[in-house]
């Protein structure tokens, strides 16, 4: 027997109470879990951005689009290895078969060589520059729509009115875990001879560029923005991850929230333990008279108690935590990343999420044990042994 | 509605029978709260807790119904068809006159055309930038919506480069505030004159200027994103629509303007609310686990006074019934504490939240009415009725030979 | 043979309790000298002050004033923390209501007290097991207090007391929740820690037949002491 073998045993006084307490930390922990993995799945897409990759917009507004000569001025710009641009098309599926998707008119002599993270083989790109209304679709897109190279689609636009037919001439697949697997890519020149386009000939929505190496590219970025700075339509460069965000950002108080959500479940549960460690020490504490009478200093009796609350407590923070993987990483991510990969192409709870919230467990334990055991340990010797629970 | 009646009888059901039955005093159950205090308050801040977020989740779903409240149902908005918002939609100019033609405009009331677009904006404390709603309205366009005051400076002289901020973003962003301006494009900036409010409306997330103005900076002379009709009567909206979406001339969408709002905030309105509802559902589990160890433990405490009651001849549904009551008292004092800390919330917080539609800000304030209040407070008795019977159930199974303990 | 030395040394003891904003004068200038080795019985009606007593001898509680001296310490000398010392080198405590803790075993509850020494398991072991030799028990060493009888509760908690080989056992009414026989058998074992290990014992009961087994009977009434 050691020092922990009496808070241990402490525990199975009263099973029920013990159990129910372990559930709620194990429930605070999944939720906690939850929220944070919602975050981190949010901003994942930003977050493992290509480094060498930039983006060029303009810069007052992502509604406002930029002249097409300025991917010639681009491409010259020192650092700049390859670039290429892109239109936003606003597109929707008529069949509605699926909530959302990110419809791009892309110039398709270049678009592949700079966002090299989607594969695609010759003989699509080949095909692509045989067929106007070629178009190019990720994987995932592909299944939700049921079609295969050679199909015909037709998806509608909130921009643009009507009807717009297209040939699939090829499907990408991802390099890379955060890539979206449901972007729909067509030919920007079909756009530009559109006769609805008749508003915007000759602009492009954004540039994307491939760097010489990512250590400059705030240095490239400066230059390009210079370039075009004492033109009508200024432009903004940004990392890709930074122009990703961009969409996301106004979320941001959301994701806050959202964080002080997360908080709110941990103080809960702490209110539950506290509960829990405090009815205990009150039905024990002609026990704990005992223990001092025969010569326990009032730190180990204090210690006793904060172990036995830090037990119950790493108790639910790993079962939870056991559960999180099981529920989130093999069942509920998998499904989500499925489902709904035009938000969450990634959908993981990662090893320090899970190592955060172990942590948040035991501090959760010291912090409700705290007081109770503080209490304890203060208390008259001849006070605790005079009452009988 | 009901379901709400429905649960509110349920909870007040033991509190009726404990009266009928003349059972168990509930002054004895009352004491009892009283003297464990550390641990009802302990249960009570619990439940508090969960209630709060309860309520901030219902506060926000209603979000779609706070800005639909800002739409008349006398006034119209036109898009083109195919257009989810004004932001995407493109309307010839010469088709204003046309939606003047039938007969039920107003012509007092008339039609106008503006102009929407969204524009990067830093925040004032630096903390990164987000999209601001540009509007370019014409002359009439202020008097068009009788709501709208200006609060602080003055309003934008037509035709010029001045701008009016509205109130929930004024001040929180680089550029926005008066005397301050905010460029459109290179050398074409919009000044800052004034401050106006709208009633709660969305209007109050965005800036307003002059629609030519604002048209040829962003070379958009000959189009507007959208046009607004007042009709003579809300009546009138089904043969309008009639006459407009049938005009060959065009292809245009006709939606009343309290629709139109509703419509921008759903999306984000109904993500919002189910991820609300979500959390508030799984922390509600653990408030009830909480009450549920909190009962418990008051039941084996007061065996042997239970033991003593059933001796005296108290009922095992008396018994039971009054533990369901403390357990819904303990509850709804946590939800009158939790009501207390929404009513903070809704007076001090305000929230900006993301318009997927447009990918714009609108600042939400948090509107706490007395149906959010019921909601919360029926919410919290459940959650005391739900983790209380188990342990309820216990108190009555207790035996009166356990008065005879030592 | 000369005298033996006094292991307890009181005098000018007073101890006053408040309830509410009235002071109870429980003991008042009261002295005791108990010698080295003796089996001593304090008795009196209940309220007059013999458990207040016993808490002041074995360092549970301080006296409003007067001096305490027990086995060569000044007691009101020492700090809280050195009392707990004190108290786990010092003195065995045998209670009324045996309070061993239901989730440890008979062997753990005994090892307790060493838990505060510097003894290695193996060592705590050995004392353990001698001590439950003492009392008898040494065959129930792993069985839990709800499966023992009253008597052999009590026994296993004299066992946690001398394991640590005090010099004074304190026992605040040891026989007071045993039928007769059981307390026979433990106030037999006391008698013969006594005897053989000469170790002092300082007893409170209201039992007569109990304050019989001791050596001295001394009498505490209205905080005074006969």
């Amino acid at each position: 027997m050691n020092v922990t073998t009496y808070p241990s045993r402490n525990l199975f006084r009263r099973r029920g109470r013990t159990i129910l307490t372990i559930i709620a930390v194990m429930l605070a922990v999944l939720i906690f879990c939850a929220i944070r993995t919602f975050i981190v799945a949010f901003n994942a897409q930003a977050d493992d951005a290509a480094a060498d990759r930039i983006a060029t917009r303009h810069k007052v507004s992502i509604t406002m689009q930029l002249p097409k000569h300025y991917i010639d001025d681009l491409r010259e710009v020192p650092g700049v290895k390859a670039a290429t641009w892109a239109n936003w098309f606003a597109a929707k599926d008529p069949k509605e078969r699926i909530p959302f998707f990110a419809g791009f008119a892309v110039d398709h002599n270049s678009w592949f060589d700079v966002e090299d993270d989607m594969q695609v083989s010759p003989e699509m790109l080949a095909a692509w520059k045989q067929t106007a209304n070629g178009a190019i679709l990720g994987d995932s897109l592909a299944k939700t729509f049921n079609l295969q190279v050679g199909s015909d689609v037709v998806i509608t636009s909130d921009i643009y009115p009507g009807e717009w037919q297209f040939k699939v001439v090829g499907i990408y697949t991802p390099l890379r875990k955060t890539v979206d697997r449901n972007i729909f890519l067509f030919r920007w020149d079909f756009l530009n001879n559109d006769p609805r386009t008749v508003y915007s000939k000759e602009h492009i929505g954004w540039m994307v560029s491939r760097i010489t190496d990512s250590i400059h590219s705030a240095d490239i970025s400066k230059r390009i923005d210079q370039k075009f700075d004492l033109q009508d339509d200024q432009t903004m460069t940004v990392s890709e991850r930074a122009f990703a965000l961009g969409f996301v950002g106004g979320l941001a108080a959301v994701l806050k929230a959202l964080n002080v959500v997360s908080l709110v479940i941990l103080l809960i549960v702490t209110l539950i333990l506290a509960n829990t460690v405090s009815m205990s020490v009150r039905e024990r504490t002609h026990e704990y008279g005992v223990l001092r009478a025969i010569g326990f200093p009032p730190g180990q009796v204090r210690n006793f108690i904060l172990g036995e609350s830090l037990l119950i407590a790493l108790a639910g923070g790993v079962a939870g935590v056991g559960l999180v993987e099981l529920v989130i990483n093999h069942a509920l991510g998998p499904m989500m990343e499925a489902n709904m990969s035009g938000v969450f192409q990634h959908f993981f709870t990662p090893r320090w999420v899970l190592a955060e919230a172990l942590a948040a467990a035991a501090a959760l334990g010291l912090v409700a044990g705290g007081l109770p055991a503080r209490f304890a340990s203060r208390l008259k010797i001849t006070d605790a042994l005079r009452r009988v629970d | 509605m009901t379901l709400l009646i429905v649960v509110l009888i349920v909870l007040l059901l033991p509190f009726v029978l404990l009266v009928l039955m003349k059972a168990v005093p509930f002054e004895y159950n009352a004491r009892s709260l009283v003297v464990r205090k550390v641990t009802t308050l302990a249960t009570a801040l619990g439940i508090a807790l969960v209630v709060f977020v309860f309520a901030g989740a219902l506060m926000l779903g209603d979000i779609s119904r706070v800005l639909a409240a800002a739409g008349r149902d006398d006034t119209v908005i036109i898009m083109r068809k195919g257009s989810d918002s004004e932001l995407t939609g493109a309307i010839a100019n010469e088709h204003l006159g046309l939606f003047r033609g039938p007969a039920q405009v107003s012509q007092a009331g008339g039609v106008i055309g503006e102009i929407v677009v969204v524009v990067i904006a830093d925040h004032a404390d630096g903390s990164g930038s987000s999209n601001v709603l540009v509007r370019g309205t014409p002359p009439e366009g202020i008097a068009f919506r009788p709501e709208i005051k200006i609060i602080s400076g003055r309003a934008p002289r037509p035709g010029t480069n001045e701008a009016i901020v509205g109130t929930a973003i004024a001040g929180r962003f680089k550029g926005l505030s008066a005397g301050q301006s905010l460029d459109l494009r290179r050398n074409r900036p919009l000044i800052v004159v004034g401050e106006f409010s709208a009633g709660g409306a969305s209007y109050e997330s965005e800036v307003w200027g002059d629609l030519d103005y604002i048209r040829n900076a962003l070379g958009r002379q000959a189009i507007v994103s959208s046009a607004r009709v007042r009709l003579n009567h809300p009546e009138d909206f089904d043969a309008y629509r009639q006459a407009i979406e049938t005009d060959k001339r065009y292809s245009m969408k006709v939606m009343r303007e309290s629709d139109y709002f509703e419509k921008q905030s759903a999306q984000t309105a109904t993500f919002l609310k189910v991820m609300g509802l979500i959390i508030a559902v799984l922390f509600s589990l653990a408030a009830m686990i909480g009450a549920a160890i909190t009962m418990n433990g008051a039941v084996a405490h007061r065996s042997r006074e239970i033991g003593t009651l059933r001796a005296l001849g108290f009922s095992r549904l008396a018994i039971l019934t009054s533990f369901l009551a403390e357990a819904i008292v303990l509850a709804v004092i946590g939800g009158v504490i939790g009501s207390a800390l929404v009513l903070v919330l809704s007076v001090f917080v305000s929230f900006p939240i993301i318009n997927f539609q447009t990918f714009s800000e609108i600042v939400f304030r948090f509107h706490a009415t007395p149906a959010v209040f019921a909601k919360a407070l029926v919410f919290s008795g459940g959650m005391g009725l739900i983790g209380g019977l188990v342990p309820a159930i216990r108190a009555s199974r207790v035996s009166p030979i356990e008065a005879m303990r030592g | 043979m000369s005298e033996p030395e006094s292991i307890v040394t009181l005098s000018g003891i007073n101890k006053t309790f408040f309830r509410g904003k009235e002071p109870i004068h429980v003991l008042e200038n009261l002295a005791l000298d108990v010698p080295g080795g003796s089996f001593e019985a304090l008795m009196g009606p209940s309220g007059s002050g013999k458990s207040t007593l016993l808490n002041l001898i074995a360092g549970l509680d301080r006296p409003t004033s007067g001096s305490v001296r027990v086995a060569g310490a000044d007691l009101t000398k020492l700090s809280d923390g050195q009392l707990a010392k004190w108290r786990s080198q010092t003195i065995g405590f045998v209670f009324q209501s045996f309070n061993l803790i239901p989730v440890l075993t008979a062997a753990q509850n005994v090892e307790l007290p060493l838990l505060l020494t510097q003894l290695s398991g193996p060592e705590r072991k050995k004392h353990v097991e001698t001590a439950l030799r003492i009392v008898g028990l040494e065959d129930r060493m792993d069985h839990y207090p709800r499966q023992l009888s009253g008597g052999q509760e009590q026994r296993v908690a004299i066992a946690r007391a001398i394991v640590n080989d005090p010099k004074i056992i304190v026992a605040d009414e040891p026989t007071g929740d045993l039928d007769r026989k059981s307390a026979d058998d433990v106030l037999t074992l006391l008698d013969r820690l006594n005897k053989e290990l000469h170790k002092t014992i300082f007893m409170v009961t209201h039992d007569p037949a109990c304050a019989e087994r001791a050596s001295v009977r001394r009498r505490l009434d209205k905080g005074a002491l006969q």
